[in-house]
């Protein structure tokens, strides 16, 4: 069985380093919202706030991984798992730098060319270059290597026409990967001819749709290509190596703490509400099973980040993690509606109640955003029978 | 075998030790044996070997007559132990029963000891007398193998304080009973029965009642991450040989479901369970949460893991003649055992409430 996870702890340096992230947000956060505003966020879903995401970045927090000649901080994988921990569990509002800091800055460091890495690199760690996603499409899901989008030769570079969707951020974000085929598919062999290209968010014959949220909220689009030129110099790595490079990328998709923490903050504000309120048994019942599973849950994670700083590949594992933490996430809020007596209530006047009903509404996304439980655990299956 | 005790991390499991009790677990424990166990009530051939290797005092100081070696190493033996159905009382004489003996100053028989769990039910009750023997009064129950057992230990109270009691074998009278997965659970009988004045101990500072039953609880833990392990590992096994359909049953997404959910729940009492027992090692006192936590997730996990892969074996798994009911039976078991309903999960519960929402994090994080 290829499962290999190894309880992990935290040297001196590393607790050193947890403890500055907590002070800084206690200080930026200091009513649980980034600037005086009241709201935290859950987890990934947070807001964009470039203001922060700079002030992270000047903190060294963001493109922590990254080498300190492209602007990063020579840190590691346990590093970054730690600040943006921190960051989750907080609600802080990360939504700028997010895909940034959490796979675009490490596929162009991989694959991309030395110009691209001086080009990208530098400002995703300053905090500046917030980047979207650009793998679905409206026939695409699950099924990823049938994507349409596709780039045409033209001089210098490619003409890029189809369509991407649920795009989170296309219309604050600067830039996208987006991943289309260069050639046709030739004998059925879906995963040849696809490649990864650069592409500016605000390119000329780039249409951008807001598709409204289940919840209502914006952020969600649709991206329609008409003709947009990409240069040559915008292409990721080889030409035709778009597919392994994708499936790459995808494995900083997985396994971090933004899997298991989408509902943490419901929980914290729920007791932060009951507070003086000594607790009946069921509700601590209910507070000790969640705790308990986001300490294993915790550690899991942990050991995933610590087996790629020593040089493992663990993307069983992440799969594994992400399948299970998401499905909790769903479960702690089941688990806390079996004794809110108050309806969840978007406009609520108190926090918890507004955090429960983001969480009710935005909670089926959970395990489907970044590969749906059913995908991963076909990749998990398979990792078990190696 | 005697683990070394020169590890500077008592946090740190002894891996030669552990690799050694692996083998020895695999070598004696066969599905031929196990099952032997479960017709006969007692396993010689497993004990005699398991103890001639000392591994059922791991984690009791050499000084009191045990193997040595951390808490750590003891409950990576015990994983080890799970893994394998081992059918014999290993916590009970380590980690519990030697505990207790230890602890108070007594003696640690050659044969296997037993302890008295306190499980729902229990009457035991204790008078200290003049001599400084104790008399015993009332119903011992759940009392893992005590018709095998060298000796059994209890801590119980008295008007003087606690006491750690050494009950002779065949102490009063025995209602035999078992768990679901057959293996001796007796009652005793204990009303009348007067322990000597040298099979009595005052118990030391660590020994107290609540540490016990964390020991217990513990134990299960360890238990339960090893079976849950070698659960995930038998059903994806069986799920590749089994063909319908022209196929592998393990191919169809979902059958993948099963075997993804049970490895989960393996997982993450493995490392819930790894984790509590460094952390126990160091310090007992300072992972009372690390426990309780990690004892809520097992019950939870042998739950699922049990139901996910039975589904998967289907009729298969459902004989005494396929090795699926060692494990399940004994998790079925071992979920019940030094807990009552909820009692764990609403243990860290309360700890999150007195630390209070600003410190629920840092609570997770350790």
């Amino acid at each position: 069985m290829a499962m290999r996870f190894t309880p992990t702890e935290m040297t001196p340096a590393e607790r050193a380093l947890q403890a500055e992230v907590r002070e800084f947000l206690a200080a930026e956060m200091p009513g649980g919202g980034a600037d005086g505003s009241p709201d935290r966020a859950l987890g990934m879903g947070a807001g964009k706030n470039k203001e922060f995401s700079k002030k992270l970045a000047e903190r060294g927090w963001v493109g922590m991984a990254m080498p300190k000649r492209y602007g990063g901080h020579d840190r590691n994988a346990v590093d970054r798992f730690i600040v943006v921990e921190e960051l989750l569990r907080s609600g802080a509002p990360i939504g700028y730098h997010w895909v940034s800091d959490r796979q675009t800055a490490s596929v162009i460091l991989k694959f991309g060319t030395d110009e691209q890495k001086e080009r990208f690199i530098p400002p995703i760690c300053r905090g500046e270059l917030g980047f979207s996603i650009g793998m679905s499409e409206p026939d695409s899901g699950s099924d990823l290597a049938s994507v349409s989008t596709r780039a045409t030769r033209a001089e210098g570079g490619w003409l890029l026409n189809g369509t991407k969707i649920w795009t989170s951020g296309a219309h604050e974000n600067d830039w996208f990967i987006v991943l289309c085929r260069t050639s046709p598919m030739e004998d059925g062999n879906k995963h040849q001819g696809l490649s990864q290209l650069l592409v500016d968010l605000n390119s000329e014959g780039l249409e951008k749709n807001g598709i409204p949220f289940l919840d209502g909220s914006p952020g969600f689009n649709e991206v329609v290509f008409h003709d947009v030129f990409v240069p040559d110099e915008n292409v990721v790595g080889e030409l035709g190596m778009g597919w392994a490079q994708n499936t790459a990328e995808m494995a900083y998709e997985r396994g971090g703490p933004d899997r298991w923490l989408s509902a943490y903050g419901v929980v914290e504000e729920l007791m932060r509400h009951h507070a003086g309120t000594p607790m009946e048994d069921r509700v601590a019942e209910v507070l000790g099973w969640a705790t308990a599973r986001f300490f294993g849950l915790h550690n899991m994670s942990f050991a995933v980040a610590r087996m790629i700083d020593t040089g493992q590949a663990p993307s069983i594992e992440a799969a594994l993690v992400k399948e299970m933490g998401t499905r909790f996430e769903q479960d702690v809020l089941l688990r806390l509606l079996e004794f809110v007596e108050e309806e969840p209530d978007p406009q609520s006047m108190l926090l918890y109640q507004r955090l429960l009903a983001k969480a009710i509404l935005t909670g089926p996304s959970f395990t489907i955003r970044g590969g749906t439980v059913e995908v991963l655990r076909s990749v998990a299956s398979k990792g078990l029978r190696a | 075998m005697t683990a070394t005790d020169s590890t500077t991390d008592p946090g740190m499991v002894d891996e030669l030790l552990v690799d050694s009790a692996y083998r020895l677990f695999a070598g004696v424990c066969s599905f031929e044996a196990v099952q032997k166990a479960e017709a006969d009530g007692w396993a010689p051939a497993i004990w005699d070997a398991v103890a001639e290797a000392g591994f059922a005092w791991i984690g009791v100081p050499d000084t009191a007559g045990g193997s040595g070696g951390t808490l750590a190493d003891a409950c990576a033996v015990l994983l080890a132990a799970g893994t394998h159905a081992a059918p014999i009382p290993l916590a009970e004489t380590g980690i519990l029963g030697g505990w207790l003996l230890a602890g108070a100053g007594l003696p640690l028989p050659d044969g296997p000891v037993s302890v008295v769990p306190g499980a729902a039910g229990d009457s035991l009750s204790a008078t200290l007398n003049g001599d400084g023997s104790v008399t015993l009064a009332g119903t011992a129950v759940r009392v893992p193998w005590s018709r095998r057992a060298d000796r059994i230990a209890a801590l119980v109270a008295t008007a003087d304080g606690p006491r750690v009691v050494s009950i002779a074998a065949g102490s009063g009278s025995v209602r035999p009973a078992t768990n679901v997965a057959g293996e001796p659970r007796d009652d005793l009988d204990l009303t009348g029965v007067t322990v000597p004045a040298d099979s009595v101990g005052t118990p030391a500072a660590e020994v107290t009642a609540d540490n016990l039953r964390l020991r217990g609880a513990l134990s299960r833990v360890m238990l339960m991450a090893g079976a849950l392990e070698a659960m995930s590992r038998l059903t994806v096994e069986y799920t590749e040989q089994r063909q319908q359909f022209g196929r592998p049953v393990a191919r169809f997404q979902a059958v993948q479901q099963h075997l993804v959910w049970g490895a989960q729940d393996a997982a993450i009492t493995k490392m819930a369970a790894q984790v509590a027992a460094r952390d126990a090692s160091r310090d007992f006192g300072a992972a009372t949460f690390q426990i309780a936590s990690a004892r809520t997730i097992a019950e939870g996990c042998a739950s699922t893991a049990t139901r996910w892969a039975h589904q998967a074996h289907g009729a298969m798994g459902m004989t005494q003649e396929y090795a699926l009911h060692h494990l399940s039976r004994r998790l079925w078991s071992w979920r019940q055992e030094w807990a009552t309903p909820n009692e764990w999960a609403v243990r860290v519960g309360r700890m999150a409430e007195a630390g209070g929402a600003d410190n629920l994090f840092p609570l997770i994080t350790g």
